[in-house]
């Protein structure tokens, strides 16, 4: 390893404010969800109701409280703009003498229309809850999927600047054209590509290490799985960055290539984990991209899952070839 | 006058051609439509599911949708999740499971609604009053969203790329000694980036919503889309011209980006109160697009001075940096 090569890289990295920026964005990132973790962001899941001044009785509007929100407008007009307005759910309520009536605007999901089209009936039945008895169950896990699967896309995202790092600092050097001194100086490829991924890597792993600090409570024992995610996935994204770096010829097209490949990052390791249960075959062909290992990984120990094997395995093969792939083209391109 | 302005339009075109700008807007306008037809469209929240263990039958007048199960401990593993609900009628009393979701009138709201499946009366159906359903509210919402942030982002970034490689080659050195206006240097440019964001919101526009629905919003929305793009490419114009290379100028589309058009994002998708939002001019601009795709009631006339007004200082403004630059350049 060329210390003195590492050094020059990493003082121009410390020149270029858009790589600290990337750097420091998920750490701030970080810190804004651990703020977010005390507010309160139960609100926007509870249903919530319009009703009209002088209409229901007290009694019905606290029966309306203990299930959701409620807003009192003005007239009924205030109230039928604000049920149709596309960016809430709000169901609006009216009196119809002992009974009550329903509006809704008919482009709410589906579990709020359900409720709209029961309230009357669940109005009606008020009373009947002394017939029979309730168990409530303590929440399983912790209470909201929310925090834990920000806190991961956070880290995804962090693991992913080694990549930008590299793209951007390669791009750089094309676009001043130290490139080609590059060439006739007295360093192998390999060196360069060492130097490289060592950049972008370490970049990655310290700007990852400080996010997960920052936002995650690890006991002991977790510390050295989350360290091995973010060695791996970061050898990944630097690698990554390098390909990226070799294929466009310019920092727009770059950055563009940077969209796309962060996109494809961080979108289907989400969708197959909301979407496709663990066991079945899409669960299993969704450890083709590299980043859906380290997110289920990461869920799995945000939600305190010990069985992490294959997870670790997977990564470390999409190690393997994808450096091999790296090795293997960039000798045809020389070549 | 008229064919150097030409000459002008048909070098800027050109330059668009070879920076990729129109490959990149097809890629764009491909994924969106894809993620728009195939995943947001469906995006949905399902009803709680309720679970019933009765091995006497005792129960009547049982809704259809209610689930039945058939041992206690498949109730109890159904009703885990949080969201499910269960009703044990095996011991005389039925009994309400509920694993709490951890939000208190959520869980209030899912004990009614398990005591509604287990009587006899109907209900009255709500009325509905609005124009849309989901899937044409979650296509509107979902297309507006995509063209603010893409018209945002292409007349900024794509103005840049083109200047910054013109910078490079020294064309504004050279424009400086030759006799064509700087406006007209400007306005061809900018004409454009109109033209090819203009298509791209009617193609957006088009494939999402459908061909009726399309044609019907087009004519308002592409008002706010030439709106939206004269701004953005003139700011990008204006911004290019005085940083003096292109990664800056990615550093601050990248601060704009974080904090200028997420809240925003937020307010418009979630409709959380932010009471100072009113104060951010881009959000005039993307409630207005907004509006135009729910064909909602048009804005007033302050809204229209204030975008015109504006793009003049903007104008303005880019003028002013291209002088400069050309004094700079010698």
């Amino acid at each position: 390893m060329n210390w003195i090569g590492l050094k020059f890289q990493l003082k121009t990295i410390r020149r270029d404010k858009l790589c600290i920026l990337t750097f420091l964005l998920p750490i701030i990132v970080g810190i804004a969800i651990n703020l977010l973790g005390d507010m309160n962001l139960t609100s926007t899941a509870e249903p919530s109701f319009g009703i009209v001044q002088n209409d229901l009785t007290k009694e019905t509007i606290s029966w309306l409280q203990e299930t959701g929100s409620v807003t009192v407008y003005d007239s009924t007009d205030a109230l039928d703009i604000a049920i149709i307005d596309p960016s809430t759910q709000l169901l609006g309520v009216l009196s119809l003498g002992n009974e009550i009536r329903v509006l809704r605007s008919g482009d709410e999901l589906q579990m709020y229309a359900v409720i709209a089209d029961t309230l009357p009936l669940l109005y009606a039945v008020r009373n009947h809850a002394g017939k029979y008895e309730q168990t409530l169950l303590p929440p399983k896990n912790s209470n909201d999927i929310l925090k834990p699967l920000l806190i991961v896309i956070t880290m995804i995202t962090a693991m992913f600047m080694g990549c930008t790092f590299n793209a951007m600092n390669i791009l750089s050097e094309k676009e001043d054209g130290i490139v080609f001194i590059n060439e006739i100086l007295p360093m192998t490829g390999t060196q360069y590509v060492k130097q490289k991924i060592a950049v972008g890597f370490l970049g990655g792993v310290l700007s990852t290490v400080i996010t997960a600090f920052v936002c995650m409570r690890l006991s002991v024992t977790q510390i050295l799985p989350v360290l091995l995610f973010i060695i791996l996935s970061s050898f990944i994204a630097s690698l990554i960055g390098l390909f990226i770096g070799r294929s466009a010829n310019g920092l727009m097209a770059g950055i563009m290539y940077i969209k796309i490949i962060m996109i494809l990052f961080i979108a289907p390791p989400i969708l197959f984990y909301l979407a496709a249960p663990a066991g079945g075959i899409l669960h299993t062909l969704s450890y083709a991209f590299p980043s859906s290992a380290t997110f289920y990984g990461l869920m799995g120990i945000l939600n305190g899952n010990g069985a992490l094997g294959t997870e670790i395995i997977v990564l470390i093969a999409h190690c393997f070839l994808w450096f091999l792939l790296y090795i293997m083209t960039s000798k045809r391109i020389q070549s | 006058m008229r064919g150097s302005f030409f000459a002008l339009l048909k070098k800027d075109f050109r330059l668009m051609v070879s920076s990729k700008f129109f490959l990149l807007a097809i890629g764009s306008l491909i994924l969106y439509s894809c993620y728009i037809n195939l995943v947001y469209v469906k995006v949905d929240q399902e009803i709680f599911p309720v679970y019933l263990y009765d091995p006497e039958q005792v129960q009547e007048n049982i809704s259809a949708d209610v689930i039945s199960v058939y041992s206690p401990e498949e109730l109890q593993n159904a009703c885990e999740d949080g969201y499910s609900i269960g009703i044990d009628a095996s011991k005389g009393t039925p009994r309400i499971i509920i694993a709490s979701c951890g939000i208190s009138r959520l869980d209030e709201m899912r004990h009614s609604y398990a005591l509604s499946k287990l009587s006899s009366g109907n209900s009255r159906k709500a009325k509905i009053i609005g124009p849309n359903d989901k899937e044409m509210k979650n296509r509107r919402e979902i297309t507006a969203e995509f063209l603010f942030f893409e018209l945002a982002a292409v007349g900024f970034l794509g103005l840049a790329s083109m200047l910054f490689k013109e910078k490079q080659m020294g064309v504004i050195r050279v424009h400086a000694v030759l006799s064509v206006q700087k406006g007209a240097f400007i306005l061809s440019k900018l004409i454009l980036i109109l033209f090819a964001d203009l298509l791209f919101a009617a193609l957006l526009t088009l494939c999402n919503l459908g061909v009726s629905a399309g044609v019907e919003v087009l004519p308002k929305v592409l008002v706010q889309a030439g709106i939206l793009s004269m701004i953005m490419a003139m700011a990008g114009f204006f911004f290019s011209i005085t940083l003096p290379d292109f990664k800056q100028f990615s550093l601050l589309y990248l601060v704009l980006a974080v904090f200028i058009t997420t809240p925003v994002f937020l307010a418009g998708q979630t409709g959380v109160e932010m009471s100072w939002i009113k104060f951010h001019p881009m959000y005039h601009l993307f409630a207005a697009m907004k509006n135009a795709y729910f064909q909602a009631p048009v804005k007033n006339g302050f809204y229209y001075a204030g975008c015109l007004m504006s793009i003049f200082l903007l104008f303005l403004l880019a003028r002013y940096g291209l002088d400069r630059e050309m004094k700079r350049e010698g």
